[in-house]
């Protein structure tokens, strides 16, 4: 058990970078359109199948 | 569902028969309008936009803003506006007209098709797009132009000093929620761990490790996360004024504190997970609650930026509002708004001073007469000189009607708000007085009694109780197309025991159709006619010439406005008359008056220079849901009242006495207020539309606007109906009581969990850790028993 003594911190580690990419994302303006981006793919998704 | 419009999903008039053949099928609308924008979003390969949408409504932009651009012409304001580079500019454009994330798709696919367009983005949620084209292929008035065939309008935007704060505070709330989410998650896994490890036995050295993973994850949500609970806490102090805020932060900081001097004594059970999922919950809420607010403000258009006819050196030239200065001489058409304070320079006209006064009668005003910024010219077209400008005059009238009527609203009593003020008090007295007890009686373990109380009385549920389950209802109210605009709209619409409607524009369509047509004549036919009066109410701004401005009109030379007559012009060499029987007086046409006028309708006479050719009647028409509406809200109790500034005859023409308990006519705008507080209960809900409803609107319990209002009555109104239907009313009645009885059923469990748990924490029998999952699971109650009102 003592693995875990380094896999728990490294998994911390793992969760800093995570809310740091998150910080760099919202400050992108990535963030600014919460009604929309969700359902882009949707869109995009069926446009392609309209074409085909 | 064939008798909607295929467009915009406003019912049909009866016997229009308006269709096209759409992908196949025959879809029929309700006006050309809408026909031709569905025409051209299929035509243009986009009928994706109709399977998408969220609903089947679209808001159609009546208003046509290409005057706006035109404006862009100008050097000086291109500059403003426009960012430039080479080969590519830029401007950012406020649209109205977005309902969801189709109308965004819709645009930018249109747009992005068109020649010259380099780039085009839209946010639906600020209702914001920017703009990229090539200066060399196209113009921002083409494009502006091109937004309007798929039914939007466009206003060139400028952001201001506080959108930006707006628009980053947003961005910390969304760097918060997140850093407490995901802060939350690791402090719960190790939590789990060690519950775990408490049950099965664990190595210490293992669960060491987990406090500090704990501790190092939650200190940053407490610490940074937290941070709008503590200011709002050290706000109610200073106010003397306590709202949930105190006992929230009191919550956080004690299980936050307690668990730090664990983890430094290394004894004691920590609780970083129930005080990370504390926070991470009411961010989500205050998150979701400011969400809704914002949608609110998308109708924010610039109004520095309207154009107005200005002589200067001996020639005309149109400039936009804020680049007046006083001394200038404005050109006002008849029914614009007086944008500035000026003196009339030309003989006669009439203004509408009700946005100041609350007189709805038009005001006449003489040569050298003050006429006030925001009041509307009604009559003809006027010359002014400017002698005040700028927004001071436009904001000291918005405040001024509505900071009387505001400062006087009754207040529904908002149940958090009343818990949360004993609430504090009770906590602190009596987790200090156990722990004075057991200290007294020699107890080593005083201190953690102690916690195990607070953390016991940890308001988490009950703080949780009304904020999740209001977020919840203002959420599906939005589906329904209801935006909640103020935090009090729902618990007092729960309350609602008279709703006061005004009629025009509210229960009646607000516009004027044709009722009645009698052609006297014997050569000329009924459609020829109707183009001729087209024609002389072509150049009117006047309500009764909105009419008939949608009749192709025949051409026309020397056109007359006649205040509060008519208009009168030359149409084949003849000299036509349309006015009303003043006017056919004034010019001794002679007629049986009572043989056409009828009560409640608007009857208005066609005629050359020796007799009447027709008559027109015209009618503000019904809207068709509204007696079954009325129906509805009377079997769920209310009462119901109008108020409307028209005649009692004309009134009951369209509205049958019967129909309400309350029936007031004749009212001012001041009246309706007035009569409104006179009431003998609270509980008063205002539906109105107009501008002559603000200090209604202002001064009643809660107030609704209707989604087609003036924009000073949706700032005024507590709600707005977007979908301008009404019988979303009887529904947002039934959701808000439905609301009221799910937050009654939160706080009782989550007091009376703190209730139980109490006694047995003061006698010491209940473990901290033991408490900290209680907690966890009133929480989570709560939270589920609120989910139940997603579904209206």
């Amino acid at each position: 058990m003592e693995s875990l003594f380094l896999l728990i911190p490294i998994a911390g580690i793992f969760v800093v970078i995570a809310i740091l990419i998150f910080i760099w994302a919202v400050k992108g303006d990535q963030f600014d359109d919460l009604n929309r981006e969700g359902e882009r793919i949707l869109f995009d998704d069926d446009e392609t199948d309209m074409k085909q | 569902m064939s008798n909607v419009c295929f467009h915009c999903g406003d019912p049909i008039p009866t016997g229009l028969d308006i269709a096209s053949t759409l992908q196949d099928q025959r879809r029929e609308f309700c006006c050309y309008g809408c026909q031709a924008i569905a025409e051209h979003i299929c035509g243009a390969d986009l009928s994706m936009y109709y399977e998408r949408r969220d609903t089947n409504t679209a808001k159609r932009s009546s208003s046509d803003t290409s005057a706006l651009f035109d404006l862009l012409n100008d050097d000086d304001l291109y500059n403003e506006y426009v960012y430039q580079e080479a080969q590519q500019h830029t401007i950012q454009l406020s649209i109205s007209g977005i309902t969801c994330s189709a109308c965004a798709w819709l645009i930018e696919r249109h747009l992005s098709n068109q020649c010259g367009v380099i780039s085009i983005h839209v946010n639906a949620s600020d209702a914001l797009a920017t703009l990229v084209w090539d200066p060399n292929k196209t113009t921002v008035q083409v494009l502006s132009q091109s937004l309007q065939q798929i039914g939007y309008s466009a206003h060139p935007h400028r952001p201001g000093e506080q959108d930006q704060i707006h628009k980053a505070e947003r961005k910390k709330a969304i760097i918060r929620l997140g850093v407490a989410g995901v802060g939350m998650m690791q402090a719960m896994m190790s939590a789990i761990a060690m519950y775990a490890g408490d049950m099965q036995g664990m190595e210490d050295s293992h669960r060491q490790l987990l406090r500090w993973i704990s501790f190092l994850f939650a200190t940053p949500v407490v610490l940074y996360a937290g941070l709008p609970f503590y200011k709002g806490a050290l706000r109610d102090l200073k106010n003397r004024h306590f709202t949930m805020d105190l006992p929230v932060s009191l919550g956080i900081l004690l299980s936050y504190g307690s668990s730090v001097i664990a983890f430094y004594t290394e004894s004691g059970h920590v609780y970083f997970d129930s005080a990370t999922m504390f926070i991470f919950f009411l961010l989500l809420g205050r998150f979701l609650e400011t969400l809704a607010r914002s949608n609110q403000n998308k109708a924010r258009h610039n109004t520095d930026l309207e154009p107005v006819i200005v002589k200067r050196e001996g020639s005309e030239k149109v400039i936009p509002v804020h680049k007046l200065t006083s001394g200038d001489i404005a050109k006002l058409e008849s029914g614009q708004t007086i944008p500035v304070d000026g003196i009339l320079l030309s003989d006669f006209t009439n203004v509408d001073e009700s946005s100041l006064t609350g007189e709805y009668q038009p005001v006449a005003k003489h040569k050298g007469d003050l006429l006030r910024a925001q009041t509307i010219n009604v009559d003809q077209q006027i010359e002014l000189e400017v002698t005040n400008i700028g927004q001071n005059t436009q904001a000291a009238t918005i405040s001024r009607i509505t900071e009387r009527a505001l400062s006087e609203k009754p207040r529904v009593a908002v149940i958090a708000d009343n818990v949360a003020h004993y609430f504090v008090l009770a906590v602190l007295i009596t987790a200090s007085l156990t722990y004075a007890f057991w200290s007294f009686m020699g107890e080593a373990q005083a201190y953690w009694i102690m916690v195990s109380v607070l953390v016991v009385t940890c308001p988490c549920a009950l703080s949780l109780a009304t904020p999740v389950a209001l977020t919840t209802m203002t959420n599906a109210f939005k589906q329904q197309g209801f935006l909640v605009t103020r935090g009090h709209v729902i618990e007092s619409l729960a309350q609602t025991k008279q709703i006061v409607f005004d009629k025009t524009g509210t229960l009646t369509q607000g516009k004027f159709s044709i009722v009645k047509f009698v052609n006297l004549s014997e050569c000329y036919s009924e459609e020829l006619l109707l183009s001729w009066i087209s024609a002389l109410e072509s150049q009117s701004k006047h309500p009764i010439a909105q009419t008939f401005h949608s009749i192709p009109p025949s051409k026309v030379d020397h056109l007359q406005n006649l205040p509060s007559l008519g208009v009168t012009g030359e149409i084949d060499g003849k000299t036509l008359f349309f006015g009303n029987a003043a006017l056919m007086l004034q010019n001794d046409i002679s007629f049986e008056q009572q043989q056409y006028a009828e009560p409640g309708k608007l009857t208005l006479y066609l005629a050359d220079s020796k007799k009447l050719i027709a008559v027109v009647s015209l009618c503000d028409a019904l809207r068709p849901e509204a007696e079954s509406v009325l129906s509805t809200l009377r079997d769920q109790g209310v009462r119901l009242s109008l108020l409307t500034g028209d005649s009692a005859t004309s009134a009951m023409s369209i509205l049958p006495r019967d129909w309400f308990d309350d029936y007031e006519t004749d009212c001012l705008p001041d009246q309706k207020w007035q009569w409104i507080k006179q009431q003998p209960h609270k509980g008063i809900v205002m539906v109105g539309d107009g501008l002559n409803d603000v200090p209604a609107l202002a001064g009643a319990t809660t107030s609704m606007a209707m989604g087609a209002s003036s924009d000073l009555a949706k700032l005024h109104s507590d709600a707005v109906l977007l979908s301008d239907h009404l019988e979303t009313i009887p529904l947002v009645l039934k959701g808000a009581k439905r609301c009221r009885k799910i937050i009654k059923q939160n706080l009782f469990w989550a007091a009376g969990y703190n209730a139980t748990l109490l006694p047995l924490a003061i006698a010491g029998l209940i473990p901290p850790w033991v408490a900290a999952i209680g907690m966890a699971l009133s929480s989570l109650m709560v939270v589920v028993n609120a989910s139940r009102l997603n579904k209206l």
